[in-house]
Formats: C-alpha cells, sequence, structure tokens
C-alpha cells in the first residue's frame, strides 16, 4: 500500500514537472521561431556601415564578435530545448512506469453478469450507424459536386469575362504600380485564346489596317529613350504555333540592328559584301515593300572593312522622322530615302577605323539627323539635314573609341542630346553642338548607350561603372559597380534603372540611390536592351529568351523561350511588337 | 533484462542529440575559404539488412511469446526495444506503414524502382499476418509500440461506435493508395503523428497531434491502430485468414468472462447469445439486401469519388500551381503565390504544365474511381458482415482486430498454473 502511494506521489510529481517543462519549453520554441539571430536591428546597422566603411577593421571585428554571440545565444537555446526534449522522454518513462506499478493490481473486471453485451444488438446498432455515416457522407458528397458544378458553370459561362478582363487590365495598365498584375491578365487572355492560334486571316486584317499612331523611330524606340507608350503588348507568343504572331517574315540580309517603325512601314537593314541595303517593311502583312541600295556612293570604299563577326557590316539601327529614314553602314555610306523608297541621299562620311566594326546607331530630332561617328582617329558627332544631307554642325573629339549610340533627352526642361564613350558621358545642345556638360566616368570598350528619366542621365559599362547624372547640372548623383552592361543598354523608369549583362545577371538599380534593388540571376548572356513598355521590361537574352519584368518592382512576370537567337532590341507599337532575329522579322500582335 | 533495456533506450537516444544543428554560414567574409565538403559514402546497406533481420526476428518472438509462451513480458519488451530502435534510433523511417505507398507507386509506374527491403518491409508482416495474424502490430510496429508501453488504462467505445469507426482506416488507405497512384504525395509520411516524436523535432501541427494521440493512448487502446491505420486494415484481412489461430489458452475456456475486458482494442468476442429475437426470414432478406447493395455501394463510391477527381487531384503540385496560376489570371489584383513566382521565375510554360496537369487528371479519374470502389466496397462489406450471426459457445479472438498484445494471457486462469512466477514487467 506504502509502495502503490509513492508510485503516485511520484507520478503525479512527473506529471506536474512535465506540464511546467513543456510550457516552458513551447514559450521557449516560440521565442525562437520569432528570432533571427543575424538579423537583428544591431547587426543591420553594423552591416550597413560597413559597406560604407570598406576598410573599417575595428567593426568588422565588432560585427564578427556580434556575429559568434549572436550564434551561440542562438545554439544555446536550442540546446537547451533538445535536453528538454530529453528530460521530457525520460519523465514520461518515469511517469508511465509509476503509473503502471500503481495500477498492476486493479485488473478490469467483467461485468457480464450486471450488464451481458447482446451482440445482434450491437450489430444492429453498428448497421444503424454506419448506414446513416455512409449515407451522410454521400449527401454531402453529392452536394459538393453539384455546388462545384454549379459554380463551375458560373464561372466559364460567358466569353465576355475575359474582354472584361482585358478591358479592366488595360485601364489598370495607367497605373505603373498595378503593371504587374496587368500583366497577368495579358497572360490570362494569350493563355484563354490559345484556341485562336492560327496567323490572323490576312484578309480579315486588310480592313483594320491604320497607319499605327505610336512610333518608334530609332534604336530602342523614340529618341533611343528605352521605353514606348504601347500598350497591349502580348506577354506570351509562339513562333512554332504562330500563337501571337500576326507574321513572320525573312530578312534578305544579314545584319544585328533592331526594327524601327513609323506608321505603318518598319524599317532595318542589312549588308553583306557584295550589298548594303535598307529594307521597309509592312507593319500589318510583313510584307517587303522596297528596298533601297547604299550603291554607287562617292568615297564608298571599294573593299568592305574588316569587322568582327559579332558586329557585321550593319549593326547601326536606323532612324527615322516619319518622312525621311536614314542608315549607316561599317563602311561609313549614309543613305537617306523617304517613306515610298526613294533614295534622297547618299554619302560616305569616312570608312571609320573601328576594329570591331561600326555600330552606333542613328538619331533624328525634327529633320536634324545626328551620328556619333566612331572612330579610333578622328571621333566626331555629326548633324546632318535629314532632306538633303548637307552637315548643319559637327563637333570634334579626342574621345577614345566607343560603340554606343547617342539619345535624345529632357533635361532641364529642355532637349539635349547624350552621349556616352570613353572617357565621358556628355550633353549637347542638338541644336548647336554646343556641349552643356561632361563628366568622365567611362572607361575600357564602351558599347552600352545612355538612358535618361526625370532629368537624370544614366549610363554604365563593364570594367567602368554605373553612374546618374543629373541632366541639369552634370553632377554626379551616385555610382555603382553591382552588375554593369556589355553591349545591352540601360533603360530608366523615375524610380528604377535596369540593367542586363552578358553574363546572365539583371539587375535594377534604384535610380534615387544606385542601390541595386532588385536582381535576378538568369544564366543566359544579353545583348539586346531592355525596353519600358506599358509598366513592363522587355528583354531577350542572345538565345531567344523572353523575360518580362514588372517595371515598378522588377518582378518577373513571366520568361519563355522563343527559339530564335536575338540581338537586336525589339520596337513597340500599337498592341505590337516587331524583333528582329538573327533569321528573321516577326510581328507579336494578340491574336 | 530491465536494466538493458534502458540503458540501451538511453544509448540510441544519445546518439540522436549528436546530430548537429545546421545553421547558415557567415555571410560576413573574413577572407577564410571553406573547405570542401566531402560526404562519405553512406552505409545503409547494412542498416537495411540490420532493419530486415531485427524485424524477423521480433517478429518470431511475439510468434513464440504468444503461441508457446502465452507471455506479455517478451511482447512489451519487444515494444520497447521496436521503439527505441525502428523509433528514435531509425527515426520511424522507412516503416512497414508507409511501405504501401512505395509498393503502389512501383505496381502503377514500372519506372519507379522499389528498393528490395521496403518490398520486404511491406510483405514480411503480410506475411507473418497470414500465417499468426498480426504478430508485426503486437511491438514490432514503433507506431503500435508507442501507444502500447503508454497505455495505462483502456476505456472503451460502445462496439457499433467502434465498428463504424473501423471504416476510417480503409478511406485513409483508398486515399493513401489514390495519392500514390498518382504520384502526387505520401499521404502517411504527411500525416504520421509520431514521426516528429520519434525524430525529436518537426511539424509542430503533427507533433501536437502525436501527443494528443500518445495521451488518448493512456485511456484508450492504441487509438491510432484502431481507427487509423491503413496498413493495420490491410493486416487485419490477412491475419482474418490467417493459418493459426491465436487462442488465448490452450487449456480450454472455462468463460469465467475474465478476459472479456482487459482486451485495449476489444477484440476478443464473449459467447454468441442474444436477447433480441428476430423472425429468421427478416436475417436472411437483410442478407440479401446487403448482398445486391455491396455492388451497388461499390458502384456508388466509385462515381461519387470519381466525380471529384478534379477536387482532388489539387493534392498534385502541378495541378495546384496550375490552379493557382488561372486564379492568378482570374483576379489580377490577387498577391501572387510564392508558387506562381517562381513558375514565371523558372520560364514555366503554361501550356506545357496544362498537358502535364491533362495527363495527371486522368490518372485521378481512373484512380479516384477505384478508390472510390475500394471504400463503397468496404462499407457493403461490413454492412453485410454486420448482419451475419455466429454462433459461438466460449471466448475468443476476433483475429482481425487483435493485435497480439497479450494482455489477455495474465486475465485467463487456465494460463495461471504455468505462470506461477510473473515478472514484473507482465503486469504492464
Amino acid at each position: 500500500m506504502k509502495m502503490r502511494k509513492l508510485y503516485r506521489n511520484i507520478a503525479i510529481v512527473t506529471a506536474v514537472f512535465m506540464l511546467v517543462l513543456s510550457v516552458m519549453m513551447g514559450v521557449s520554441y516560440y521565442q525562437m521561431q520569432q528570432v533571427s539571430p543575424l538579423e537583428t536591428g544591431v547587426m543591420e546597422t553594423l552591416k550597413e556601415l560597413n559597406e560604407t566603411n570598406d576598410d573599417n577593421e575595428q567593426l568588422q571585428q565588432q560585427i564578427r564578435e556580434l556575429d559568434l554571440l549572436s550564434r551561440k545565444a542562438y545554439f544555446v537555446q536550442e540546446g537547451q530545448l533538445k535536453t528538454g526534449i530529453y528530460l521530457l522522454i525520460g519523465m514520461a518513462l518515469i511517469l508511465m512506469l509509476c503509473l503502471n506499478l500503481y495500477f498492476k493490481d486493479t485488473k478490469s473486471l467483467p461485468d457480464k453478469q450486471l450488464d451481458p453485451i447482446d451482440e445482434w444488438m450491437m450489430k444492429s446498432h453498428a448497421r444503424k450507424y454506419l448506414g446513416w455515416a455512409a449515407a451522410i457522407a454521400a449527401v454531402v458528397g453529392i452536394g459538393f459536386v453539384v455546388s462545384r458544378s454549379i459554380a463551375d458553370k458560373l464561372l466559364t459561362a460567358p466569353s465576355d469575362n475575359q474582354d472584361e478582363l482585358l478591358a479592366d487590365s488595360h485601364q489598370s495598365g495607367e497605373n505603373i504600380e498595378t503593371d504587374s498584375l496587368q500583366v497577368v491578365a495579358d497572360i490570362a487572355a494569350d493563355t484563354l485564346s490559345t484556341a485562336q492560334q492560327d496567323v490572323v486571316d490576312t484578309t480579315a486584317v486588310e480592313d483594320e489596317m491604320p497607319e499605327l499612331k505610336i512610333a518608334s523611330k530609332a534604336f530602342r524606340g523614340n529618341n533611343s529613350s528605352a521605353s514606348s507608350s504601347a500598350r497591349g503588348i502580348a506577354t506570351s507568343w509562339n513562333l512554332k504555333g504562330k500563337k501571337n504572331i500576326l507574321w513572320q517574315s525573312p530578312i534578305p540580309k544579314h545584319g544585328y540592328n533592331s526594327p524601327v517603325i513609323t506608321g505603318r512601314s518598319i524599317f532595318i537593314t542589312g549588308a553583306d559584301a557584295q550589298a548594303r541595303e535598307l529594307y521597309c517593311f509592312d507593319v500589318w502583312t510583313g510584307e517587303l515593300k522596297w528596298t533601297v541600295k547604299a550603291d554607287g556612293i562617292a568615297g564608298s570604299p571599294s573593299a568592305m572593312p574588316k569587322v568582327n563577326e559579332d558586329t557585321g557590316l550593319a549593326a547601326s539601327t536606323v532612324a527615322t522622322n516619319g518622312e525621311q529614314v536614314a542608315a549607316i553602314f561599317a563602311t561609313g555610306d549614309v543613305i537617306c530615302a523617304d517613306m515610298d523608297g526613294q533614295r534622297l541621299w547618299a554619302k560616305n562620311i569616312g570608312l571609320p577605323d573601328n576594329h570591331y566594326g561600326y555600330a552606333s546607331s542613328l538619331l533624328m530630332l525634327g529633320n536634324t539627323l545626328i551620328i556619333q561617328y566612331q572612330n579610333n582617329s578622328n571621333a566626331q558627332i555629326l548633324a546632318l539635314s535629314a532632306k538633303d544631307g548637307h552637315q548643319i554642325w559637327s563637333k570634334s573629339s579626342k574621345d577614345k573609341i566607343a560603340w554606343s549610340s547617342p539619345i535624345i533627352a529632357t533635361l532641364g526642361g529642355k532637349s539635349a542630346l547624350v552621349v556616352m564613350g570613353n572617357p565621358a558621358i556628355a550633353a549637347y545642345n542638338p541644336s548647336n553642338g554646343s556641349e552643356l556638360w561632361r563628366v568622365e566616368c567611362m572607361s575600357g570598350e564602351v558599347g552600352s548607350s545612355p538612358a535618361s528619366a526625370g532629368g537624370v542621365v544614366f549610363g554604365a559599362s563593364e570594367y567602368a561603372k554605373c553612374i546618374a547624372i543629373d541632366g541639369a547640372t552634370g553632377e554626379t548623383l551616385w555610382e555603382a559597380s553591382d552588375y554593369l552592361p556589355e553591349c545591352s543598354s540601360l533603360a530608366a523608369t523615375k524610380d528604377l534603372v535596369f540593367c542586363a549583362t552578358s553574363y546572365g545577371m539583371v539587375c535594377a538599380y534604384d535610380a534615387k540611390t544606385g542601390e541595386v534593388k532588385k536582381e535576378h540571376d538568369l544564366t543566359t548572356p544579353f545583348y539586346s536592351s531592355p525596353v519600358v513598355v506599358d509598366g513592363k521590361v522587355y528583354l531577350f537574352s542572345n538565345s531567344g529568351k523572353v523575360y518580362i519584368f514588372s517595371a515598378s518592382t522588377f518582378d518577373l512576370i513571366t520568361s519563355f523561350d522563343t527559339g530564335e537567337k536575338t540581338f537586336a532590341t525589339p520596337a513597340f507599337t500599337d498592341g505590337m511588337m516587331v524583333v528582329r532575329t538573327d533569321k528573321s522579322l516577326y510581328c507579336v500582335k494578340k491574336n | 533484462m530491465r536494466k538493458l533495456l534502458f540503458l540501451f533506450t538511453g544509448f540510441v537516444t544519445s546518439l540522436s542529440a549528436m546530430a548537429v544543428a545546421r545553421f547558415p554560414k557567415p555571410d560576413f567574409t573574413s577572407g577564410y575559404e571553406y573547405p570542401d565538403i566531402v560526404h562519405g559514402a553512406p552505409n545503409e546497406l547494412l542498416w537495411n539488412v540490420l532493419d530486415i533481420v531485427l524485424l524477423i526476428a521480433m517478429m518470431a518472438l511475439v510468434v513464440w511469446a504468444a503461441y508457446k509462451k502465452r507471455s506479455r513480458a517478451v511482447i512489451y519488451s519487444v515494444s520497447f526495444v521496436s521503439v527505441a530502435y525502428f523509433g528514435f534510433f531509425r527515426s520511424g523511417c522507412v516503416c512497414s506503414v508507409g511501405s504501401i505507398q512505395n509498393v503502389v507507386m512501383a505496381v502503377v509506374n514500372p519506372d519507379y524502382h522499389l528498393p528490395w527491403y521496403v518490398l520486404l518491409l511491406f510483405l514480411l508482416p503480410i506475411l507473418f499476418a497470414l500465417l499468426f495474424g498480426r504478430v508485426f502490430c503486437a511491438g514490432v510496429c514503433p507506431l503500435g509500440a508507442l501507444q502500447e508501453l503508454v497505455n495505462i488504462k483502456h476505456f472503451r467505445l460502445a462496439r457499433s461506435v467502434s465498428a463504424t469507426l473501423s471504416i476510417i482506416p480503409w478511406v485513409y488507405l483508398a486515399f493513401t493508395i489514390l495519392y500514390a497512384a498518382t504520384r502526387s504525395q505520401f499521404l502517411i509520411c504527411r500525416l504520421d503523428p509520431f514521426i516528429g516524436i520519434f525524430r525529436l523535432g518537426g511539424d509542430i501541427g503533427m507533433i501536437s497531434f502525436g501527443i494528443v494521440l500518445l495521451v488518448m493512448s493512456i485511456f484508450i487502446g492504441r487509438p491510432f491502430c484502431q481507427f487509423l491505420c491503413p496498413y493495420g486494415a490491410l493486416l487485419s484481412v490477412f491475419s482474418a485468414l490467417s493459418w493459426k489461430k491465436l487462442e488465448i489458452t490452450d487449456k480450454g475456456c472455462i468463460n469465467c468472462a475474465l478476459c472479456g475486458k482487459s482486451c485495449p482494442v476489444d477484440a476478443i468476442r464473449a459467447p454468441q447469445y442474444s436477447k433480441t429475437k428476430e423472425n429468421r426470414m427478416k436475417g436472411v432478406h437483410r442478407i440479401i439486401f446487403f448482398a445486391i447493395l455491396l455492388p451497388v455501394l461499390t458502384l456508388a463510391g466509385a462515381l461519387l469519388i470519381g466525380s471529384q477527381s478534379n477536387a482532388l487531384s489539387l493534392a498534385h503540385k502541378d495541378v495546384y500551381l496550375y490552379e493557382q496560376l488561372l486564379q492568378q489570371q482570374a483576379h489580377p489584383n490577387m498577391e501572387e503565390s510564392l508558387e506562381v513566382e517562381t513558375f514565371h521565375a523558372l520560364g514555366g510554360d503554361i501550356d506545357e504544365l496544362k498537358a502535364k496537369v491533362d495527363d495527371i487528371r486522368r490518372d485521378y479519374r481512373i484512380y479516384a474511381c477505384l478508390a472510390g470502389a475500394l471504400i463503397g466496397f468496404v462499407i457493403g462489406f461490413k454492412l453485410l458482415k454486420l448482419s451475419l450471426k455466429r454462433s459461438r459457445q466460449t471466448y475468443e479472438i476476433s483475429l482481425a482486430r487483435c493485435t497480439v498484445c497479450g494482455k489477455c494471457f495474465n486475465y485467463c486462469p487456465q494460463n495461471k498454473s504455468t505462470q506461477h512466477k510473473q515478472p514484473l514487467i507482465s503486469y504492464l
């Protein structure tokens, strides 16, 4: 009897101990879940300080010590929790042993005499319960089936929903903050319309082939701004299945230049050892409307210059002002034609001494054609009349050779010509070529082009840096060197600067601070440049993979492979995107 | 013996304490170069062989203890070893209960390689059940053994209620097969209530569920084995057909009724007599009715569950992702889930995903029908079985329910003559 009491008391004490220990462990566990030892406020502050003080050994030592202390504290707590578990297991063993010993003489006695079990009655009840349970389960199941089918019908019925969805999403496109969500709606529309993947019937298109209001008049859009006001661009397409593909046409001659759009014309160039040509395609049908050859030009070299295979003879993108279109080739030949394919003028501005090949694209501001004439011996900026080719002004430079293209930026409320080279980014008055400011910040082989947004000029080049310059004063706002482009150019909004590298990293810098806001390791090289359209950033990898990001957050919205290598930057117009691949030209438009 | 057991348990428990906790490396560089991590080749084969050898040895020991010695002490000791070795030391994985899933996957997918020891873990308890009943459940299964060790009293549910609840393991089994066959998930592993306890960590929800079950086990005999275990359901079929029938005593039952209430899983059936008188023809008609109802219920179950195959298929990660993508498209203002974000980040193609989802849903239609048919059949069969009258003159063990824990042996006065001096552990 005494022993029974002892077992009982031990069991009670053990049970109470276990209960208290369990509560303590629960609290400790909760604390551990809440705490992230390496993300304390102090640690974060010290780390931030360290980023701005690179060589502060004392600070680094302090961080190391705090790091070690935090880890120790974490592991000590974890160790305590583990010890607690072992203690609980031990206590549970004691409790069970004591309870067993306490109850060892109290056996369950039969109750046959008092209440004999009526097995048949039990079975009858069991049948009833089981029958009811099965019936209830069946009714619930059927109810679920019916309610689900009704819900499905309500959800799937009208195709108008899709239109509403599109309309809604289109409206929401006005707000850049909701742009990424709109893309998802676009994807919905694209996906839901897979049944209509056939190429649009050209006869149907004939009736609706208006002149397009939104143009893309130079490399990376109007003013080479790396942005477009186009809307409703498809976010998925398939070249093989012709999903969202309006047309795809072959290009007579090879070239790395990008398409340019105005009215219903697309302009690109192509060249080989035999000929250098300017092509005009119809934006609605993809039909080659006309070709203008760069031949018979006085001063044009008889033999083609030696160029790198990655650059070719037609790397420069053409420029248009809606009335004339001008093209330049690696030979230094410049030609200009009207919208009907009549060659207006042609001249050779001198064979560029360029070891990779001439690559700078043209730009038009009104009737002025801007050429950033990159040359090892005589670099200059030329302003020619688009009508007849006469020189309006020129600006010689002692800068080293580069492969960058000029842009027109609005700085201090006025249009300014911004060029980037080695070693400077400089702004000029486009009407007379006078220098507004110059910041020497670049080095190496500058192939990337600048960007501008909110009155700030951004430039970046591999082996140099990424820089933000106040467009009004030429003052450097920030510098960064986290990720730098080789061939691809920057694109910018007032909040973010987008950068794609040739080693597969893409990132968004904070336009105000230069801090990397978001980065993606896409493990594929980029020569094509990002373009900001409709709240999204479109970017093609060399292999032809498309990445679409949110322009507000730089979250990757979607990506897919087109199957054709793409080095050029796409051009955008109303609901359409024209892409040049190494094989063809195609137009993406929602079916 | 007890000392040895405690020492062994303590030893294997301390082994797990030696595991090193993982923690991210310092992100603050100091120039120190981390050496390459070299992983030693795992010597898993030895442990697998030991698992199988121990499984066979322990089941054989239970057979010997139950059939020859009628000794609970041995069976109880086996429970200790099982919890210590299969539970805490081997972390409760792979167990025979979970092996159902591997076997199902191997059956439906010829490309899936079924490890030999997993096959043996699945087959050996079934083989022993066919020969001697559910000796695996006795104390060899760490899940059952853990509940057995903590059991003090066994308050029983009304037999009619427990008979109804005994359908649950079959429903669990049906869904386990469905999800394994469609490669959606291993339901048993996911819902194992004791794995977190054996591993001293894991999903807090499942650990809590395990603790609740263990607390219940103090007062109710093996609640998991009785009302949840899908492998137990499977073994009950083979056990009912076992070659050797377990008896409480080999000296003949004297109907003293002492064993009647000793069984924690209510597997001892009293001599059949009924206070309720029923017209014989009424009973016959009921049997005919339920015999006809059996295929009807099977078909109805197949249709009902089959009709829900689309909803059930959401358990598959690809279908779930696809549905999330559609949801996202339908509600563009909805916050993007991590799955959707990852899908986009990895450049997923929704058309490809749709094709994959279509295949998965086709599989679901087939296996959901089969799962429904199994559930319908079990309900129908149970109703039919509950309509049969059996004459019984003495107390008998229901072989399908009996988990061979051996508690009844000590209650039987007929066995007392051979158990003059009982070890302390016999009382547990």
